[in-house]
């Protein structure tokens, strides 16, 4: 009896597999239509003022071209409904999103591979952000867009109450770190400071992105490219080793870290940042706009990552936007179009929104376009010169699993302090090493 | 008689029959503390969505600086948008739900029939399987539905449609129905009642309780999904509050103020429901805890 | 029904069938009219009774139909194209590449699949637990008729139906690590603390549990507070007259009278915590370090922020497998402890 139910159950399972049918990739030669709505992505929270640039931006292109075309803001779950969107083959025809997806993107074969050399306009991008549209196999698949590094943003008012020197080593980080949790520097009387703030939760892998900066400063990577396309970790070796203790000594030795670092994503770190818990605050040039609206101009100073002892000079992560065409859409020359109108100066200028608060491209990717006559206020222009000695992550096929894998190791080292720090860096090594295999890039 | 005068009878500890200056402070202390403990939480979450820039660490059950400028902020990112979209998928899907439940269920509690038993264990299999394991299926099915060939992204419909296929109200729709007495229905089809005409006029009727059961456990299930929304809904314009809240959470520009009116429009709606449908609440718990 | 919840009622004992069900015989008005004898059917209606019955074996399907479809739409198919999924590398744009049980191999190598697995049962049995126990110690406090005592209740029942999304919210705002925290605010009032409850990897597992318990225990207690209803009083009453104390009642009339809604919640939520996701994915994400990682989260995550729908797949099959195995020898179980 139980059997006989099994199969009738089988068999519906069966025939339903029947009916959703199986996959095949020709039902990408999408017929063309110059008249088919471009859906247009890009990852900022709905309602948003960025939403509202990404719009302005995108009306622009339709009054200037005459394509027709819609943005859509999404933000959280972005990734989610990528995933799911391609499940189906119905990804929106254009998306603006970082330049760390490109593996991802390109290896599922999202998207559509760029002739720089024939792209109109493209010899006016810079060769540093033209990189982050490169993937493994040295074809691009994606136009650069936007690009930022990250810098510390320093409460002003703090070290000129206590006094301190602008940071020059990363030891002048720490004691103003520690200054800033131990001296009071708002002068309220209360023990209620930090001295860095950090979006050091597993979410979206942040805690690897803040340590990146410290490890590449350190003149380390992830991982070590030792041929083509052929790599070995690397997040195990001495300056991985020397960053992360660094990091570790500052939430477990002087706890001078805010105390929801190890939970928090970035947009709480920017709250907490604002509300003054913490004096010490490392990321990009986006924010400026709006510290300066919350908290005031006079407070706020921005200074490049020190160089780390013993490393050839400073360094930062690398990131950017890229805007991605992806595969089967009904509309490939309204495509490229935008892919040309948001890199031109024209659009750059627009999506640096001036000094207003919703700029989608940080620092601009066209060369002709002039950062100091967009944004009036000083402080762009030293993200602008970090930028110069900035690194990108490794062009491996898909490298959110491995900043996920970082993140998830790095977030339970610094949450508890009686880990081993290099022995769970070791371990982290050996999941690298798997899914290198995994993605057929291992060199060892 | 002796019942009534000796209270302590009642209930396991005879709490309600003590009475004394001690107890009534005890009592007091201790239910005060209860309520203090489910509730207070969420009463925090009242005051916060009316204070002006309430601290994200602090909690408190007052609102300091009175202001409706949370909800202003709120209704600029659209949360009366996605307040709107929640009550259209809460509203047609549980209408179908119902619909839906109470026709299976009929069939199954009512009649005898070949196949009934493989029905059932259908709608057991898929009470077993977690709408997250199917999500990316679902969209794939959602997006061309095979034979129709009709795609249910970005709509309403599409968020509604899955909510109908629901095991828990079949199942206690079932056991209620069973219940009832035959002869009721023996007695109307001698009186030349069609198939529908005891449905609806023997059965339905006496199954109003089972049906505010269903009812309600229904809404709160709908109005608690999470990933059917998301994934069916194709731009931020179609989405419901709880997939609104977690954007709002990360959104830089808006305080956790804005955050937690949000999050009073997404409570509100459970609590006034449950409020209003108490009884049919505790009536499904029983169902539950007795019932199979 | 109120006095479901606070009895002053003697209630049948249980076995006779739960109270929703003695009510409705009292409800037999909606039809009264006298049967007509059966001899007094015209010939008309013989025949149409006769067609009627040729399609009667159509009626209990068209009944069931509307559900069938749906069903086979929103679940079967989508589960159906799931386990098809998992045999294979999925690849929307590129073409999808048959693996054999590849899938399964990775999902459950996974160098976290292990933890996953003992934190998800950790979980399970922690919340279970907990609700049972609080829940149960609320409802024998707040068992009663009184008119605060329904205000408590009320009370006490809201965390359950509040939306996991808004629970999430509160939480992270109560848990705030900071001694200014509201928890901490408390614990420092007692000299404890400031604890760093979800951002520590020993304790974030902990306090996802006590969410789980303070939205879990209110449910449980509504649920004792029904299964007290029908404990028979005038057993209260012999054990009185017996010269039994409280406590010895409660022990040999209430717990025995309870068991079978005890075990039944048990299992309820047990099979719920196996596939717990919304509160840890809302409140910690599998954070700090893996340290509230569990099955579900991790398939997710494999799925939706990796993009190895297929290797998600298959760990997908093996949880509903597995619960539909503990379900299937729970539902064996019981059936063999009524029989005996």
């Amino acid at each position: 009896m139980v059997i006989q139910r099994v199969a009738a159950l089988a068999s519906a399972a069966l025939l339903g597999a029947v009916l959703t049918g199986c996959s095949s990739t020709s039902m990408l030669n999408v017929p063309q239509d110059d008249h088919a709505e471009l859906q247009i992505w890009i990852r900022e929270p709905p309602g948003s003022n960025q939403a509202a640039v990404a719009d302005k931006l995108v009306k622009a292109f339709v009054r200037k071209t005459g394509y027709r075309a819609r943005s859509v803001a999404l933000y959280e779950d972005f990734e989610t409904k990528m995933q799911q969107q391609a499940a189906y083959r119905q990804l929106p025809d254009v998306v603006i999103n970082d330049t760390a997806q490109l593996g991802t993107m390109q290896s599922q074969g999202w998207v559509r591979q760029i002739d720089r050399s024939s792209f109109p306009g493209g010899a006016d991008l810079s060769d540093r952000a033209w990189h982050a549209a490169q993937a493994d196999d040295g074809n691009y698949y994606a136009v650069p867009f936007s690009a930022h590094t990250f810098a510390l943003f320093v409460r002003a008012d703090w070290r000129a109450r206590l006094g301190l020197p602008p940071p020059k080593t990363w030891a002048d980080v720490q004691n103003m770190a520690i200054a800033f949790a131990t001296r009071d520097p708002d002068g309220d009387g209360r023990k209620d400071t930090y001295g860095m703030v950090i979006p050091g939760s597993t979410k979206r892998g942040y805690m690897a992105w803040y340590y990146s900066n410290l490890l590449l400063d350190s003149g380390g990577d992830f991982l070590a490219e030792i041929h083509p396309g052929q790599w070995v970790p690397a997040i195990n070796d001495d300056k991985a080793i020397a960053a992360a203790t660094w990091l570790k000594n500052l939430f477990c030795q002087y706890h001078v870290v805010d105390p929801n670092a190890v939970q928090d994503d970035t947009p709480l770190a920017h709250t907490t940042f604002e509300k003054g818990i913490g004096g010490i605050y490392l990321t990009g040039p986006y924010m400026l706009p709006r510290f300066v609206k919350s908290m005031g101009s006079a407070r706020l100073e921005v200074f490049p990552l020190p160089a780390a002892p013993g490393a050839a000079g400073p360094s930062a992560l690398g990131e950017g936007e890229n805007v991605y065409l992806t595969m089967g859409s009904p509309n490939r020359a309204g495509q490229l179009a935008f892919a040309e109108f948001a890199t031109s100066v024209a659009g750059q200028t627009i999506a640096m929104d001036g000094d207003g608060g919703g700029l989608i491209v940080r620092l601009p990717v066209n060369t002709k376009v002039d950062l100091g006559a967009i944004h009036h206020d000083p402080r762009w222009s030293v993200f602008q010169q970090v930028y110069n000695t900035a690194k990108y992550t490794p062009q491996v096929p898909n490298w959110a699993p491995f900043r996920q894998l970082a993140a998830d190791t790095l977030n339970a080292v610094m949450a508890d302090c009686g880990s081993d720090l290099k022995g769970s860096l070791d371990k982290l090594a050996n999941q690298f090493t798997d899914e290198l295999k995994r993605q057929n890039v291992y060199g060892g | 008689m002796r019942r009534a005068q000796n209270e302590s009878l009642h209930t396991v500890l005879g709490l309600q029959a003590r009475n004394g200056p001690l107890a009534l402070i005890l009592k007091t202390l201790l239910y005060g503390g209860i309520i203090l403990v489910f509730a207070g939480p969420l009463l925090a979450l009242l005051a916060g969505a009316f204070s002006k820039v309430p601290d994200p660490t602090k909690f408190s059950l007052w609102p300091h600086d009175f202001t409706l400028g949370n909800f202003e902020v709120a209704a600029h990112r659209g949360v009366y948008r996605y307040l709107f979209n929640s009550f259209v998928v809460v509203g047609f899907g549980l209408l179908l739900q119902m619909v839906v439940s109470v026709f299976a269920s009929y069939a199954l509690a009512r009649k005898k029939f070949r196949g009934a038993a493989i029905v059932m264990l259908l709608v057991l299999a898929t009470m077993m399987l977690p709408e997250e394991v199917v999500a990316i299926p679902l969209s794939v099915v959602l997006s061309d539905l095979p034979l129709l060939h009709v795609n249910l992204i970005g709509t309403y419909l599409g968020m509604i449609l899955p909510l109908g296929a629901w095991g828990f109200s079949i199942i206690v729709m079932t056991e209620f129905m069973r219940e009832v007495p035959l002869s009721l229905e023996e007695a109307a089809r001698i009186d030349g009642a069609g198939e529908l005409r005891v449905f609806w006029s023997v059965v339905l009727p006496v199954c109003r309780p089972a049906l505010g059961v269903i009812g309600v456990f229904g809404f709160t299930m709908i109005w608690d999904q999470y990933l059917l929304p998301l994934i069916v809904a194709h731009e931020p314009s179609q989405f419901t509050l709880p997939i609104a809240l977690r954007t709002l959470r990360t959104d830089d520009q808006v305080g956790i103020g804005v955050l937690l009116a949000a999050a009073l429009l997404a409570l509100l709606p459970s609590v006034i429901a449950f409020l209003l449908f108490q009884r049919q609440f505790t009536r499904g718990l029983s169902v539950e805890a007795v019932g199979r | 029904m109120s006095n479901l919840t606070g009895s002053r009622q003697p209630r049948p004992p249980y076995g006779t069938g739960p109270p929703s069900r003695a009510a409705v015989p009292t409800r037999r008005a909606p039809y009264g009219r006298p049967p007509v004898p059966v001899g007094a059917a015209s010939r008309h209606t013989q025949v149409s009774r006769y067609r009627r019955r040729r399609l009667q074996w159509l009626v209990p399907w068209m009944f069931v139909a509307p559900a069938l479809i749906l069903f086979l739409y929103f679940k079967i198919l989508p589960l159906a194209q799931g386990v098809q999924m998992s045999f294979y590398d999925v690849r929307p744009y590129l073409g999808d590449r048959y693996v054999g049980g590849g899938n399964y191999v990775e999902a459950t190598t996974q160098p976290l699949f292990t933890q996953a697995i003992w934190q998800t049962i950790i979980l399970a049995v922690g919340t279970t637990a907990g609700s049972i126990l609080l829940g149960f110690l609320l409802a024998i406090l707040v068992e009663g008729q009184a008119r605060h005592l329904w205000l408590v209740r009320t009370a006490a029942f809201l965390p359950v139906v509040t939306t996991m999304a808004v629970v999430a919210e509160v939480w992270q705002v109560m848990y705030y690590p900071d001694r200014s925290g509201a928890l901490n605010t408390l614990l420092g009032w007692i000299g404890v603390g400031p604890e760093p409850f979800l951002q520590s990897p020993h304790q974030a597992l902990a306090s996802v549990v006590a969410v789980g318990i303070w939205r879990g225990a209110p449910y449980d207690m509504m649920i004792f507070l029904a299964g007290l209803a029908t404990v028979d009083r005038n057993l209260y009453e012999s054990a009185a007259v017996d010269g039994a104390s409280r406590w010895s009642r409660f022990l040999h009339v209430t717990l025995p009278s309870l068991r079978p809604v005890i075990t039944i919640l048990f299992l309820l939520a047990a099979l719920r915590g196996l596939r717990s996701f919304t509160e840890v994915f809302l409140l910690t994400n599998g954070g700090p370090g893996q340290s509230t990682q569990v099955i579900m989260v991790l398939i997710y995550k494999l799925g939706l922020e990796q993009g190895k729908l297929g290797v998600a797949a298959a760990g997908s099959m093996i949880l509903f497998v597995a619960t539909a195995a503990v379900t299937l020898a729970v539902h064996v179980w019981r059936r063999r402890a009524v029989v005996r």
